[in-house]
């Protein structure tokens, strides 16, 4: 006995192609049998960074012998080549035959041979796309700045095509929410959240980041359990950081996009411009030196007038760089510490006093064989 | 008002909003706006109080031809009750309504609580803007500073608090792109300006002064300053009503007798080409200011032309001012102190040829300057020269190293006093170069 069944992707769209049997296609003339078992169990998984997979129970009742399943899906965003379809049953007794694809049809078949009538659960999953994740936090910093609050949230909309009455949305660090989501709708829901993370606050010029040589005020937040996170991956995401303003509200200073940030790693923001702190470059030495027929040196020392006008010292962090091949020389002064990160870049830490008064560094090197 | 808030009737998970019915439509109890200068940008805040069943609740919250950001759309419980009885479940936002949101919250105790909205809007903006008078001795001037707020956000806080950020937060989207995301090119323009009545204005007008004063007389409202992690938070007194495509401009401080210094300047990298006169003071207590950075505006400055008349002398934009540091304001050349520039020689030396072709050269260049001042009374004097090349710079006169290519000097010219300065430039081309 054979046995025809259409499963239809829960969508409008879908049902249309199936009560449509009469249109003149070759497709249309298999016999379709509209009998709509309803979906159970639906998960929208987001493990995978770019892919949603959607997973679904249907009960059906098959009779003894080959049974013939139809699933169509127009309307909606499924990769047919994802389609996995199985019983749920470990120890099932029936067993998938086949799967044919109609032409021009968003549908399969699927032919089920079964050892007697039964009714029998089965899973499908396929991919699913449209449906948009994004990643966003807020953060809540102490009035010292020495702490946060650290809130995650999960956005999803659903440009599918498809309809979500009720299902288990998982997130890529395996937070569960049973949600409904319409087509085209948005939810948003927080996912985690973290009190008291510590945080480092850094005065930053690096002009590379900021033409204007202003100075960049950047929050460091290490992902670690000793800061209080480390507990999951941060994704990609924009990061709203308000800070407590001491008379009992809030005032918001700034977003950046937190970069995805692994557990023992730091997620870097940057607020905005320390406009109190200010930085006057001049370079007062520029020398041609040692030059051996078209090869020659340059000297060249490079001065860095900061001002604090802050009511209190700041260490400021001035992210250098020179091209080519150089070397400090020995009399470069004014700093606390220095780390060459890599050949061309140079990091002096430098301690400015309080109300504007001067500290220069000076950073004299050389340039070797240019020519 | 356009944005609204309703509390849903109707708690099923089904599709929206075929099934839900407004039950309350809340006022706000309070507002407060804070306005950043350096973005357009406002986070406002209101409080409201709404009641709640226990169970799950939704809240729908939408904001019609307003330029508010949905994504900064927050929903907070305030106060202990309220944050122990209350929490956000989801936020959906319809596929029907870019301009609107449904807020589903868990209530565990029916009853009434305060809860804070927030938001972002785009259209409200805030500007410093300073005069100065200057006395006719130019020694120094009376200093009043302003903020000036404008609201074109399409909507209207009534009796809202107002706090104005001074500094430049980072932001990645502006907020205007987040708040109209589906519309092409600029934003949409306002709604019409209303036909405010007189009554409307006499309200603002009111606002903007306290009439606490056992007197009865209204004072200008004063304008408090805190300091928040790298930017200044100032408040104004009491609350205030912005209408829709009004602006409204409050006095932030007057201070009396400012010293000031007139330097006569030629420093092209600060000034442009023109030998210039600069108008300098500190932002310190030493000049009477020092409690608060200046934020970025325009001065306009006047001299008090006697019988308490004034007369222009010009306008110019000013960065931020910090705490302490110095306010130079150029105010262009003067007639009364000049400053000539030439060329008295020039002699070419020392010419290499290769193949008989010329290869390289140096120049030697004697340079006068002259400063004249006509003025009644001494002026101080700044000259800066750059040079480019592989140059050798030689005078009699007490310039200094300023960097690697410029050099300054400095002296005070007594009235009605002539200088010339003078300087050798010695400068190598070419083969010479090497």
């Amino acid at each position: 006995m054979n046995k025809r069944m259409i499963l239809t992707c829960a969508c409008a769209a879908a049902i249309a192609s199936v009560i449509g049997i009469s249109q003149p296609r070759p497709a249309d003339a298999r016999i379709k049998l509209a009998t709509l078992p309803d979906k159970e169990a639906v998960v929208v998984r987001f493990d995978h960074p770019h892919q949603v997979m959607v997973e679904e129970e249907r009960e059906l009742s098959l009779q003894k012998g080959v049974n013939t399943v139809d699933f169509s899906w127009a309307g909606t965003t499924i990769d047919k080549g994802s389609i996995v379809f199985r019983p749920v049953a470990a120890d099932s007794k029936v067993e998938i035959l086949s799967t044919s694809y109609p032409p021009g049809e968003a549908a399969l078949t699927w032919a089920i041979s079964s050892p007697d009538a039964r009714s029998e659960k089965f899973r499908l999953s396929y991919l699913m796309a449209n449906i948009q994740r994004e990643t966003d936090y807020r953060a809540i910093v102490s009035n010292d700045e020495q702490t946060l609050s650290f809130r995650h949230y999960f956005k999803i909309r659903n440009w599918s095509g498809g309809q979500f009455d009720t299902a288990d949305f998982i997130t890529r660090d395996g937070k569960t929410f049973e949600k409904g989501l319409d087509r085209g709708e948005a939810k948003r829901m927080l996912v985690n959240k973290w009190d008291d993370v510590k945080l480092t606050k850094e005065y930053v010029y690096d002009l590379t980041r900021q033409h204007e040589g202003k100075v960049l005020t950047d929050y460091v937040l290490p992902n670690t359990k000793e800061a209080g996170l480390g507990v999951i991956p941060f994704e990609h995401g924009k990061v709203r950081i308000y800070q407590d303003d001491g008379s009992g509200t809030t005032a918001f200073t700034g977003e950046d996009w937190g970069r995805f940030t692994p557990i023992g790693d730091d997620m870097r923001l940057n607020i905005g411009i320390a406009q109190d702190i200010k930085v006057e470059f001049k370079k007062m030495v520029n020398e041609v030196e040692n030059r051996r027929g078209n090869v020659y040196d340059t000297n060249e020392v490079d001065e860095y007038e900061i001002k604090n006008f802050k009511d209190s010292e700041a260490t400021l962090i001035l992210v250098l760089r020179v091209q080519g091949e150089w070397a400090m020389q020995r009399d470069s002064e004014g700093y606390e510490s220095f780390e060459r990160i890599d050949n061309e870049t140079i990091k002096f830490k430098v301690k400015a006093p309080a109300k504007g008064e001067p500290v220069k560094l000076k950073f004299h090197y050389k340039r070797l064989n240019n020519w | 008002m356009r944005t609204a808030l309703a509390i849903l009737a109707l708690l099923i998970a089904t599709p929206l909003l075929a099934k839900e019915e407004l039950v309350t439509l809340p006022e706000r109890d309070s507002v407060q706006l804070t306005i950043y200068n350096s973005e357009d940008l406002t986070l406002v805040r209101e409080k409201r109080s709404l009641s709640f069943k226990e169970g799950e609740n939704r809240l729908q919250f939408s904001w019609a031809n307003t330029l508010i950001d949905p994504t900064s759309v927050e929903f907070a419980p305030a106060g202990k009750d309220a944050t122990d009885a209350l929490e956000v479940l989801d936020i959906s936002y319809p596929a029907e309504s870019h301009e609107m949101l449904i807020w589903t919250i868990g209530c565990n105790k029916a009853g009434g609580y305060n809860v804070e909205i927030s938001y972002f809007t785009s259209g409200i903006s805030w500007n410093a803007e300073y005069t100065g008078v200057v006395n006719t001795a130019e020694t120094a001037m009376d200093f009043t500073a302003y903020v000036t707020v404008s609201n074109r956000s399409g909507e209207e806080y009534e009796n809202a608090q107002i706090r104005l950020v001074v500094g430049t937060i980072n932001l990645v989207e502006s907020i205007i792109s987040l708040a109209t995301p589906r519309r092409q090119g600029a934003p949409p323009p306002p709604a019409a300006m209303p036909r405010e009545d007189m009554r409307r204005m006499a309200r603002a007008g009111r606002d903007a002064a306290d009439e606490s004063n056992e007197d009865g007389m209204a004072r200008p409202k004063e304008i408090q300053k805190a300091g928040l992690s790298e930017y200044y938070i100032y408040t104004v007194e009491g609350t205030e009503t912005i209408p829709h495509a009004w602006s409204k401009r409050l006095r932030s401080f007057v201070i009396k007798d400012v010293p000031i210094k007139t330097v006569y300047r030629l420093e092209p990298a600060k000034f442009g080409p023109a030998f210039t006169k600069v108008f300098e003071f500190k932002n310190d207590e030493e000049h009477k200011l020092g409690k608060e950075p200046l934020p970025d505006g325009v001065i306009k400055l006047y001299r008090d032309a006697g019988n308490g008349r004034l007369s222009w002398m010009g306008q110019l934009a000013s960065k931020y001012i910090p705490k302490k540091d110095e306010v130079k304001i150029n105010v262009g050349p003067d007639a009364e102190c000049t400053l000539k520039a030439r060329r008295v020689s020039l002699r070419k030396k020392d010419l290499t040829f290769r193949n008989n072709w010329l290869v390289g050269h140096t120049t030697v260049e004697e340079f006068e300057l002259e400063v004249r001042n006509f003025r009644p009374r001494d002026v101080e004097v700044e000259i800066h020269q750059s040079f480019g090349g592989l140059f050798e710079f030689e005078s009699e006169d007490n310039f200094e190293k300023h960097d690697a290519t410029t050099q300054k000097i400095k002296f005070t010219l007594k009235s009605n006093e002539t200088r010339k300065i003078a300087y050798k430039l010695t400068t190598k081309h070419g083969e010479n170069a090497r």
